[in-house]
């Protein structure tokens, strides 16, 4: 059985960290794309090319190797990118360049077809079917003219493709964009803003995590009630718990109960374990780990050492 | 006779005597005047001792190019301190808290959360200072966090925010716990009248086992649903807490609140110590530092007090909360609870408040996780 469950635990994990990654690759982009290349990026071979840039715009790394780019969609295996090439693994963030020379002999980003306006370029995941991104570049895109995705204040738009001045191996849109700490310095230069938004809620938190116990307290309160009633037949009323709630109750009367019944069913050596229970809890000789619970850690003293409790060997 | 001389000359250039600086031994003295505190005073002596040495081991004057410094890539103090810089000792730290807390006194009155938020004022007062003395708001934002009067907490953020600062925000952020004693009683005393610190609060309920292990689910799930951004402390702190309160993973609690947070906070105290290597240290940004520290720890004990003050006025007779407690909103725990206890106890010597205090005090670490994810995710 609990081989089974260990079985079971392992395919778990196995199953989730492989949707892991399957996730950041979902979120694998076609960035930008320039199809009529004079003046922009030069390839490793000197050549001017058309040039698709892939972008990983999730928070963990992928690797793209097995993937494929293509520009027809019965043929969506038409330029896989190499398996094992330890380029193909893209850090958060990460742009990658390929170049549309049209032989795919050249290298791992050299794919083998050249690129067309008017035509829809897709990134296909390892499997050879499922589509992650797709962009049709537009038929009037001039010369060193990209079309690439809008990026909002470094956060990456999804959904907007815009012609742009070629920006190739980097983010598109303002690469000054502000940071979110200058943000703050433009809009709240005194820092009011955020302190009052802040601690409203850090507040906010803390009530409603009041308010919900208050209430599971409440109902706490209740069951224990209950479950007391109906213990009531079987415990003596002096020795049941109470977890009332209340300050007043019949506390006094059972604590005067306790003590008579200590007085008269025990005899001094209950009263000295309690005392010397007390002595060593408040001498830090105890260590309390429990709520609730006292813990009396054993503690070699003369009065318990065997070496004082035994007789001395007769002198001859 | 001659080469050996010249050897003998050529190794006296890589010690310590040539190459040490004023600064070098300025940070030695500070680091055994930590030790000295931490042994002498036993302030917060866990942190102080391994801080202390760490900021001598730090500011042994180095021959450049050994591999051995700790912002030398590869060496072994720069791996360990790695924990500092990616964030990962803090929520290691922060799930030991959480095995070793007890929530009860917060559960059974819960309205003692809200003195741990009003504590957390000392963090945005002292960011707004901050910003007022010129520092940027990501900056200001790691400085401010001192207030919240939790070392991990501040190491995590200013790692994120400000990773420049952070050996001058760690070490005023542990001087500062340490130096609750000293710092809260005064601002105690002036926010309250003898009238208000005599009162007496009611007996904390009895809190069922069931409302224990339900505290850190709906705890965690509810402050990190608000803030995300706080997952790794909040996340920790919580999951210690459940591994406490389940009572069916005694050995993990156990490892957690013991083997684990020993290991992590020797790694913690002595690569922070480590890392106020003179050069970066002793700047006018550090003495600006500890300034903003001491005020933000000001701050924070006059909102916890000042609010509990304002609640009192909702409450009835007898229902009334001691406003000396007001202070164990800051998340130093739980030495600013045992300053509540301490500071009831001499005025009313049967007094005693440290159950209750605990309350705001737990909360109070709640409190500054959950302001330093907002602060995280502002600035961040």
């Amino acid at each position: 059985m609990n081989k089974i469950k260990s079985l079971f635990v392992l395919c778990a994990l196995t199953v989730a960290a492989a949707s892991a990654s399957a996730q950041n690759l979902n979120e694998m982009l076609i960035n930008e794309v320039l199809v009529h290349n004079e003046t922009s990026l030069v390839d490793g071979y000197g050549n001017r090319n058309g040039w698709i840039e892939l972008l990983n715009s999730s928070y963990g790394s992928v690797d793209i190797g097995g993937c494929y780019l293509t520009d027809d969609l019965q043929n969506k295996k038409k330029y896989l990118i190499p398996k094992g090439d330890v380029s193909t693994k893209l850090a958060p963030r990460q742009v990658v360049v390929f170049y549309a020379s049209g032989i795919g002999e050249q290298g791992t980003y050299y794919i083998n077809f050249k690129l067309e306006p008017g035509k829809t370029i897709y990134f296909v995941s390892s499997d050879g079917r499922t589509v992650i991104d797709q962009v049709t570049i537009p038929a009037d895109l001039g010369v060193d003219e990209s079309y690439g995705r809008v990026h909002i204040e470094g956060t990456i738009d999804d959904t907007e493709f815009t012609k742009m001045s070629p920006s190739p191996n980097s983010q598109n849109g303002d690469l000054e964009a502000e940071t979110k700490s200058q943000i703050m310095a433009r809009t709240d230069p005194y820092g009011w803003i955020i302190s009052l938004t802040s601690m409203s809620v850090v507040f906010s938190a803390l009530i409603i995590l009041f308010l919900i116990f208050k209430y599971i307290g409440k109902a706490s309160v209740k069951y224990d009630r209950k479950n007391d009633s109906k213990d009531e037949t079987t415990v003596p009323v002096a020795f049941k718990p109470k977890h009332t709630g209340k300050k007043d109750g019949n506390m006094p009367e059972v604590a005067a109960a306790i003590a008579m019944a200590l007085d008269k069913e025990c005899g001094n050596e209950v009263k000295a374990a309690i005392a010397l229970a007390l002595h060593m809890h408040l001498t830090s000789y105890v260590h309390d780990q429990e709520s609730f619970v006292l813990t009396i850690k054993s503690h070699q003293t003369q009065w318990s050492d065997k070496r004082d409790m035994q007789l001395r060997k007769p002198i001859k | 006779m001659n080469t050996v001389l010249e050897n003998i000359g050529e190794f006296l250039q890589f010690t310590g005597f040539a190459n040490a600086t004023w600064g070098h031994i300025i940070m030695i003295i500070i680091g055994l005047a930590f030790i000295y505190i931490a042994i002498k005073k036993e302030w917060e002596p866990l942190l102080l001792v391994p801080i202390g040495f760490g900021i001598i081991v730090g500011n042994i004057p180095l021959f450049p190019g050994l591999n051995v410094g700790i912002y030398e890539d590869g060496s072994v103090l720069n791996i360990l301190y790695k924990g500092v810089q990616q964030g990962w000792y803090p929520p290691l730290i922060f799930l030991g808290i959480g095995a070793m807390t007890d929530f009860s006194a917060l559960i059974a009155n819960p309205k003692l959360m809200l003195i741990g938020a009003a504590a957390q004022l000392g963090i945005f007062g002292a960011y707004a200072i901050a910003l007022a003395m010129g520092f940027s708001p990501s900056e200001a934002g790691a400085i401010g966090i001192i207030g919240g009067a939790d070392g991990p907490t501040a190491i995590f953020l200013s790692s994120k925010l400000a990773p420049d600062l952070m050996g001058a925000i760690a070490v005023s952020a542990y001087s500062y716990m340490a130096l609750v004693p000293v710092i809260q009683p005064p601002v105690m005393r002036l926010c309250t009248t003898k009238k208000e610190r005599l009162i007496r609060m009611p007996a904390p309920r009895v809190v069922s086992q069931r409302e224990k292990i339900l505290f850190p689910i709906a705890g965690f799930l509810l402050t990190a649903f608000i803030v995300p951004s706080g997952l790794p402390l909040l996340g920790m702190l919580f999951f210690g807490n459940l591994l406490k309160e389940s009572g069916v993973t005694r050995r993990l609690a156990e490892t957690a609140r013991g083997p684990l947070i020993d290991v992590v906070t020797i790694l913690i105290g002595l690569t922070v110590g480590c890392s106020t290597q003179a050069d970066k240290f002793l700047q006018p940004s550090s003495i600006m530092i500890f300034v903003l520290g001491f005020l933000s720890f000001v701050i924070a004990t006059f909102g916890g007090v000042m609010f509990v003050k304002f609640i009192n006025l909702f409450l009835k007779p007898g229902n009334k909360i001691n406003p000396l407690i007001g202070n164990a909103g800051v998340s130093a725990v739980p030495d600013s609870a045992r300053i509540s206890n301490l500071e009831g106890l001499r005025y009313d010597k049967r007094n005693f408040l440290l159950m209750h205090a605990m309350g705001p005090n737990v909360a109070g670490v709640i409190g500054s996780a959950v302001a330093a994810g907002i602060l995280l995710g502002f600035l961040g």
